[in-house]
């Protein structure tokens, strides 16, 4: 039998698994688990020169250890945040000073940009401002399920916007290109798509009469300055920019110790008494709250380890490689953020790194298709198994109807970003001047 | 420097010990999530956590 085709055997077995687990237990998180142990055992029976296969699942264990302790150190400096009554006061503030609907919403996505841009993950933009967005398109009237798709799709937009790419940093790393001249190839487009879905989410919804909703929100409490609702962020936003533009100057803190950092801030700030037993409260909620996240992050981390000690990752990164140039262009968009869906960032270099090259070899501006590259992948960030973004979006608004009932009004934006990145593809010597 | 890389390391050591601790806790008693199916996942995502504090891996 040839490589080939026993590694797609293996796939089979692992989607057949993953299905089957899927049905019977009801979790994606597990059934990630799952589809990776029996992956790992058939392809050491397969090719016992891989040895134990508990080897790969344990590796695969600390493949996203860092992101799940970023999702925890996160939860924990919202939550401290969020206790002191300072988002409540942030929202009522913005409330009660804006009226337009579209100057409002416009400023919600700016501001839903910029976490993701400095650290380079979606999920962040939802945990730090997810909550007070929410509640401002509340009071816009917009519905649930376009609250969902605006934060959901934004996060992604933050994760893709520049200075911090990082599936653009990936493939040029990987491509030993520069990262340089990405900052306008990417803007561009996610502002045109961050307007396009503005519109596609605030079309037809009408305010709620401002004095009820304000109403709704806790009381202002009078030790509540500024400055301590304006320090956490300053502490967090600061640690981001220094770690970014003074890297030498500052020992490697790490984006869970800089979130750490600015929860201690926020302890500090809090005009409330707070006992200590009532702070070990909200540490157990936030984990009991973040722990089905951190169980996916970790269980996927898992089956992108048995999937690369078995080839079955390589066997997708060369079958689309050696597609023919229409048929990428095609199908970019479907390939593109279901590897997402699995790989998360591996993606770039599962398949991104091998396009860069096949596109270089035919002479194409890769400048301008890695950037394109870089607007298509993170769409995965709502597909299965992981969709992150999708889930994290659907748990801050308490969205509780079907994901797919979500998924299909987000499917319009998720297009219109798509299709720019595939016209990029397309157009791409005429895109050069961007950069 | 490289007396505050090392203090920083061994506070994400701290942090991942941290967290191991509380979801050991939330394995025997939680308020949410409850079930074998979260049982399991509760005891294979602790482990990672478990082998970084015991210097493992």
């Amino acid at each position: 039998m040839s490589t080939t085709m026993l590694t797609l055997i293996l796939l089979i077995i692992m989607i057949a698994a993953f299905v089957l687990s899927s049905i019977k237990l009801k979790s994606p998180d597990i059934s990630m688990a799952v589809a990776a142990v029996v992956l790992a055992i058939a392809g050491t029976i397969a090719v016992p020169e891989l040895g134990n296969p508990v080897r790969y699942l344990v590796e695969g264990l600390f493949v996203n250890l860092d992101l799940a302790l970023l999702f925890i150190a996160a939860s924990i400096f919202v939550n401290i945040y969020a206790h002191s009554g300072a988002i409540a006061a942030i929202t009522r503030g913005v409330v009660e000073k804006i009226n337009n609907k579209w100057i409002l919403m416009s400023i919600m996505g700016v501001l839903m940009l910029i976490p993701g841009a400095l650290t380079g993950a979606g999920s962040v933009a939802i945990f730090v401002l997810g909550g007070l967005v929410n509640t401002v398109l509340e009071y816009l009237g917009i519905s649930q399920k376009k609250r969902t798709v605006f934060i959901c799709f934004f996060a992604m937009l933050s994760a893709a916007c520049p200075p911090i790419n990082l599936w653009t940093m990936l493939m040029t790393a990987q491509a030993n290109m520069p990262y340089v001249g990405f900052t306008w190839l990417l803007l561009i487009p996610i502002v045109i798509a961050g307007a396009f879905t503005i519109v596609f989410v605030g079309w037809g919804a009408k305010p709620q009469n401002k004095e009820e909703t304000l109403a709704k929100f806790p009381p202002k409490d009078p030790k509540l300055k500024w400055w301590r609702i304006v320090l956490p962020f300053v502490a967090i936003v600061g640690l981001f920019l220094l770690a970014l533009y003074d890297p030498w100057g500052l020992p490697v803190l790490g984006l869970p110790l800089m979130f750490l950092i600015a929860g201690l801030v926020a302890l500090l700030c809090n005009p409330k008494k707070t006992t200590f037993k009532e702070y070990l409260g909200i540490l157990d909620d936030t984990m009991e709250q973040v722990f089905p996240l951190v169980a996916n992050v970790l269980s996927i981390g898992v089956l992108q380890s048995a999937m690369a000690a078995t080839g079955v990752r390589g066997l997708i990164g060369s079958t689309a490689v050696g597609l023919p140039l229409v048929l990428i262009y095609v199908l970019i968009i479907i390939v593109g953020p279901i590897c997402q869906g699995c790989f998360n960032y591996g993606v770039s270099i599962v398949l991104g790194g091998p396009l860069i090259f096949m596109f270089n070899t035919l002479g194409m501006d890769v400048t301008v298709i890695c950037a394109a590259l870089s607007l298509i992948f993170p769409l995965g960030d709502t597909l299965p198994p992981s969709r992150i973004v999708g889930r994290l979006a659907c748990e801050t608004t308490e969205y509780k109807e079907s994901y797919l009932s979500f998924f299909k009004t987000l499917v319009l934006p998720m297009l219109f970003l798509g299709a720019m990145g595939v016209a990029m593809m397309v157009l791409h010597s005429k895109l050069a001047f961007l950069y | 420097m490289v007396f505050f890389e090392n203090v920083i390391h061994i506070l994400y050591f701290v942090m991942a010990g941290l967290v191991g601790f509380s979801m050991c806790k939330s394995l025997f008693r939680r308020k949410k999530n409850k079930g074998f199916v979260f049982d399991a996942m509760y005891a294979y995502c602790l482990i990672p956590f478990l082998l970084r504090v015991l210097y493992i891996k």
